[in-house]
């Protein structure tokens, strides 16, 4: 190991990293993009503030109540829409996906019900919906919480079985606060391992190795400033994202000395694997296609961008044998939930990952022609 | 130190079942430079990457100066200065900072002048230019300045101006000349009769992976075409039949000259003489020594590739 030799492979390759505007653009910025395209998307289930649309048909002093009801929960805007219109109409034209219709016998019905004592009598509220829209069966969910305390309250009994909820977390997480350990843990990875095929396939295919082999740098010298470039790319990176995450969306994550010891795994696993692959495959093209195969399972399957718990059963087992899994939620326990024994036992499963694998990356690379 | 920079012998290389190179041994002197010449695939390029440690032999012994390519490759790196097969480097890399790398590679052991060198390939102009804007030509320069960065006591250079247009060639065969002034031992690859001619003091022609000949450039035309070509431009019916009947037998060449084949010069004197008696006619002469090519025509009995000195269509 020559450390002017490593220092001299270094400068050359951030020289040509930040040289290669386009590549170093996308690099740097792709990840931003999927922090301020998912933080926006996301941001309503954060403040759980829903628009609703409602008809009130009856027009009455105790149809009004309904309003206030719903209102007084502080999580419904509520619209108006005029009682002469169809109301599956009005939510075609206007794609709303969720009109409430109070009917026009509810102030007779209501009455019924509590000044006649007759229990035989109803009054239905109906939901105008689109099924195909995401957000509205939670929509319906609360409203349905909604009327069952109102029906509650109307029966003159007391609840007997209640509910109270004690979270697991010291505080409540935000989805962007969730999200952003996934996309630090991908990015790396995706730099890592493209970082590390490419360079590796294009040297190889410009004959470059063949002229390195007769210098003295050495094959370890070449691996360790490669790990050099990707460390500092990593961080970089990391950086990046963080500081544009707390300006734009305000989040709170827990950074501690675990945040650099899950980057530099990161690396060496993606390093690591990056050059088995390019000593399996030895085609340049071939090689990115591998490396594509190997990283889109890992970003939609290990839990980068959405709770596995959304996931069935076999794709949760299936996430466990991915390394990603483990940086993801070793990074999560570290910056979200400040769980610092998950985040230990992750780091330990992860790094023991990275250390056979990046061993594995240096028998296989090859520094002479040899054959 | 030995008289001799590198010595061979009897060095083998199999891939498989085929044997690239064949059983071959020879020398080189300190201070000389030594061609291999052959066609594509004669096993130029596998001989040579052996003794630059990038390949290593089936069998036989190669030595660098007295050390052994196979178990000294370490020690070997800093004496040496390749210049491989289609050369490239770092696309975003400017020549200069190309220059500077490999000399951290190499250390400040033997304190080299980048400059010097950039200025010795004539790259002044292009010192801050990146890799990937150069042409051919200024490419292979760059390496060749690249192959001189820690000082080396042996230049390889493997097939320096294939793929280079004709005065690209001649620019880069200035480089190779000072190189040879300056007394430097240079292993040189080629397909190219005219580069081996004008710049070997050795050269060993090889052909399916065995060495069929070897010597200065002078001495294979001696041993192996002692005969003199004598082209006739626009001859009429006359000088034919007197030429045919000395019993040669002309080629006729496209742009309608003949050429004939002579062993010495007073068979020269003696068409001449005919033809002056009968009356014949023809408007120009040239008599000139055969040329490495036809020394490797004669044997191998298969034409070197060559896209540039045009006497292909003329054999």
């Amino acid at each position: 190991m020559n450390l002017r030799v490593v220092g001299a492979n270094l400068v050359v390759s951030i020289k040509s990293f930040y040289r290669e505007k386009t590549a170093m653009f996308f690099t740097i910025m792709f990840p931003i993009l999927l922090i301020l395209v998912f933080g926006t998307i996301f941001m309503d289930d954060d403040k759980l503030n829903f628009n609703l649309y409602l008809q009130d048909l009856d027009q009455t002093e105790t149809s009004a109540e309904i309003a206030q009801a719903l209102e007084s929960t502080g999580k419904f805007n509520i619209t108006r829409v005029d009682p002469a219109v169809d109301a599956a109409q009005y939510a075609k034209d206007n794609k709303v996906n969720l009109v409430l219709v109070i009917p026009g016998d509810y102030e007779k019905a209501y009455t019924q019900y509590l000044q006649f004592d007759d229990l035989s009598a109803f009054a239905t509220l109906r939901y105008i919906y689109d099924p195909s829209s995401s957000s509205v069966s939670d929509k319906m969910q609360i409203l349905d919480m909604v009327f069952a305390r109102m029906n509650q309250g109307l029966s003159a009994m007391p609840p007997f079985i209640r509910t109270a909820e004690v979270s697991i977390h010291t505080r409540k997480y935000r989805f962007i606060e969730f999200f952003i350990p996934g996309i630090i843990a991908m990015a790396i990875m995706t730099e890592s391992l493209f970082g590390t095929v490419n360079v590796n396939t294009e040297l190889r295919q410009k004959g470059i190795i063949r002229k390195l082999s007769t210098t003295p740098i050495t094959r370890a010298d070449w691996i360790l400033s490669n790990i050099l470039h990707q460390i500092i790319l990593a961080v970089i990176s990391t950086t990046v994202m963080l500081v544009v995450s707390y300006a734009v969306f305000d989040i709170s994550l827990n950074i501690n000395a675990w945040l650099p010891v899950f980057i530099v795994l990161d690396v060496f696993s993606f390093v690591g694997i990056g050059m088995v692959l390019t000593r399996i495959v030895q085609e340049a093209q071939s090689a990115s296609a591998a490396a594509n195969a190997i990283m889109f399972p890992m970003m939609f399957l290990s839990g980068s961008f959405f709770p596995l718990e959304m996931m069935p059963d076999f794709l949760q087992a299936f996430a466990r044998v991915l390394p990603l899994y483990y940086i993801n939620e070793g990074l999560r326990a570290a910056m979200v939930f400040h769980d610092n024994l998950t985040a230990f036992i992750y780091a330990a499963i992860i790094g023991a990952f990275a250390a056979i694998v990046f061993m594995l990356g240096m028998m296989v690379t090859r520094w002479e022609e040899g054959k | 130190m030995t008289e001799y920079a590198i010595e061979v012998e009897r060095l083998t290389k199999r891939y498989g079942d085929l044997t690239a190179v064949n059983d071959i041994s020879f020398k080189v002197r300190q201070g000389e430079v030594f061609a291999l010449l052959g066609p594509n695939g004669a096993g130029k390029t596998t001989t040579v990457e052996i003794i630059e440690t990038i390949r290593r032999p089936t069998s036989g012994k190669v030595h660098l100066l007295g050390m052994d390519v196979a178990r000294d490759k370490r020690d070997i790196a800093p004496c040496i200065g390749v210049l491989p097969q289609g050369f490239s480097s770092f696309d975003r890399i400017t020549v200069r900072e190309t220059m500077q790398y490999y000399s951290r590679l190499f250390g400040h052991r033997k304190k080299v002048d980048i400059d010097a060198l950039i200025a010795l390939v004539n790259l002044e102009d292009k010192a801050k230019e990146q890799y990937a804007t150069l042409s051919g030509g200024l490419k292979q320069r760059l390496g060749i300045a690249i192959a001189l960065v820690n000082d080396p006591e042996i230049v390889f250079l493997d097939e320096p101006t294939t793929g280079l247009d004709p005065r690209a060639r001649r620019e880069v065969w200035e480089v190779l000349l000072g190189l040879k002034r300056a007394g430097k031992t240079v292993f040189l690859t080629t397909h190219y009769m005219e580069e081996a001619e004008l710049l070997a003091d050795t050269v060993a022609i090889i052909s399916s992976g065995r060495i069929i000949a070897m010597g200065s450039p002078a001495h294979l035309i001696e041993d192996n075409a002692d005969y003199l070509i004598l082209t006739l431009q626009s001859v009429d019916e006359k000088a034919l039949a007197i030429v045919g009947g000395m019993g040669l037998e002309p080629e006729h060449n496209d742009d309608g000259t003949i050429q004939l084949r002579v062993a010495h010069m007073d068979d020269i004197r003696k068409i001449l003489n005919a033809m002056n008696n009968a009356g014949a006619s023809f408007l120009g002469m040239d008599v000139r020594k055969p040329n490495l090519e036809q020394v490797f025509l004669k044997l191998t009995g298969e034409a070197p590739d060559d896209g540039v000195n045009g006497e292909k269509g003329a054999q």
